[in-house]
């Protein structure tokens, strides 16, 4: 059964950041902006695990926190604070209420999830249970070497697309035995925000399943990545053939 | 000023403006001479502001044009800027950053002594227009830049006693 999640904050693009990281993972994700709201979602569905703000409108989170634990039937669900104050008074002050963490913005989404595992395990979700895993799709192979070749434009529905499709064909090389993997970006024909996060962190899930990459782009888009901090110094191969030399 | 001015809030807000946009932004921002607010001024621009009172009394004002808000708000959610929504979503990872940045502020303050609560972020849009912060005992100016654009960032620090 998956684990439903509720984040409480007054942000929505944090909401959004807490809902992109639970992605890969088997959990409904229940949204609230304020310590009300959050406190009626949260009795309303008894998540298993609460993700809260403290600075919020309308109600804060340590109110809403005490709320939670004076509530006989809310009091034990699992509460992981999420905010920019970080002081020690304020700390120890929520610790004392029986938080389960206290995680400082900013953040990273696999930070939070790595916090989140410590206090329940979390399920991957099955490859068949999401309608935009579909491994194969974006996958040839050549010999013992996986081609993952990117489409003309790269956006963020296609990046999470490609990330869990991505996350499955990895699981399916491991067993294979196969740790190859080619990046083809030869066909994009836009470098943008969503295609460097793309190419950042399909070479760290490969390097996380000990899978060597190299990545095949244009000489003009080359010279494109070196503009952005993340893929400055990302090593970049011109055509398949030299990416399987490489190897 | 009962021991604000041995506090380094010009360090303080700097490294805390780097980390935030380089953990939530990817982003890469320098140091740099504050620009003047007729430079950010040039056309629509954006401005972030936290507050905070207590014993002592204070706010952050981020200031920032409308064109790299947008960027800043694609690198946040992970989209090209082309696909940025409306303004609210541009406010929104405004009012994030500038309230990561108060909020770190905040619990130095604390931990320096001075305990104070954070306010929620206000988001002032448009064109020529200026905000004055006046009464203050200190004040930072503190200037950003990438190769594209600039921001700057400003506190004000009081003592309420």
């Amino acid at each position: 059964m998956a684990l439903k999640v509720l984040t409480v904050d007054d942000s929505k693009t944090i909401r959004m950041i807490v809902k992109k990281a639970f992605q890969p993972y088997d959990c409904t994700l229940v949204e609230a902006e304020n310590g009300v709201e959050g406190l009626a979602a949260a009795t309303r569905e008894k998540p298993g695990l609460i993700i809260l703000d403290i600075t919020m409108p309308v109600m804060n989170g340590v109110e809403m926190l005490d709320r939670l634990k004076a509530d006989a039937d809310l009091k034990d669900i699992p509460v992981i604070m999420l905010t920019a104050e970080s002081g020690k008074d304020n700390v120890i002050n929520i610790v004392k209420k029986g938080v389960r963490d206290y995680m400082v913005k900013p953040f990273k989404g696999e930070d939070l999830i790595a916090r989140v595992k410590k206090i329940l395990p979390l399920a991957e979700r099955a490859a068949e249970e999401s309608p935009e895993a579909k491994p194969g799709k974006y996958f040839t192979q050549i010999d013992d070497i996986v081609v993952l070749t990117l489409p003309a434009k790269v956006t963020r529905p296609v990046t999470v697309e490609i990330e869990g499709s991505l996350q499955a064909k990895v699981k399916e090389m491991g067993e294979a035995s196969l740790k190859k993997l080619i990046l083809d970006m030869g066909g994009v024909t836009e470098t943008n925000v969503s295609l460097i996060k793309l190419i950042i962190s399909s070479i760290q899930q490969c390097q996380k399943s000990s899978i060597a990459v190299k990545l095949v782009a244009t000489p003009k888009q080359g010279e494109e990545l070196k503009g952005f901090q993340e893929t400055s110094a990302l090593p970049v191969t011109h055509s398949i053939a030299e990416a399987k030399t490489a190897f | 000023m009962t021991g604000l001015d041995r506090l380094d809030l010009k360090g303080f807000v700097a490294n805390s403006v780097r980390g935030v946009f380089q953990t939530m932004l990817s982003m890469s921002l320098s140091p740099s001479e504050p620009p003047s607010r007729e430079t950010l001024a040039d056309g629509r621009h954006i401005v972030g502001t936290v507050g905070f009172a207590g014993t002592v009394m204070g706010n952050v004002n981020l200031f920032v044009s409308l064109e790299f808000a947008r960027e800043m708000t694609a690198a946040m959610i992970g989209v090209a800027p082309e696909e940025v929504g409306g303004e609210e979503e541009v406010k929104d990872v405004v009012g994030e950053v500038c309230n990561m940045v108060g909020g770190d502020l905040k619990s130095r303050l604390c931990d320096a002594g001075f305990p104070c609560s954070l306010s929620i972020p206000t988001i002032t849009c448009g064109e020529h227009f200026q905000i004055e912060s006046k009464g203050w005992v200190r004040q930072e100016r503190l200037g950003f830049k990438n190769s594209r654009h600039a921001a700057l960032l400003e506190v004000y620090v009081k003592s309420s006693q």
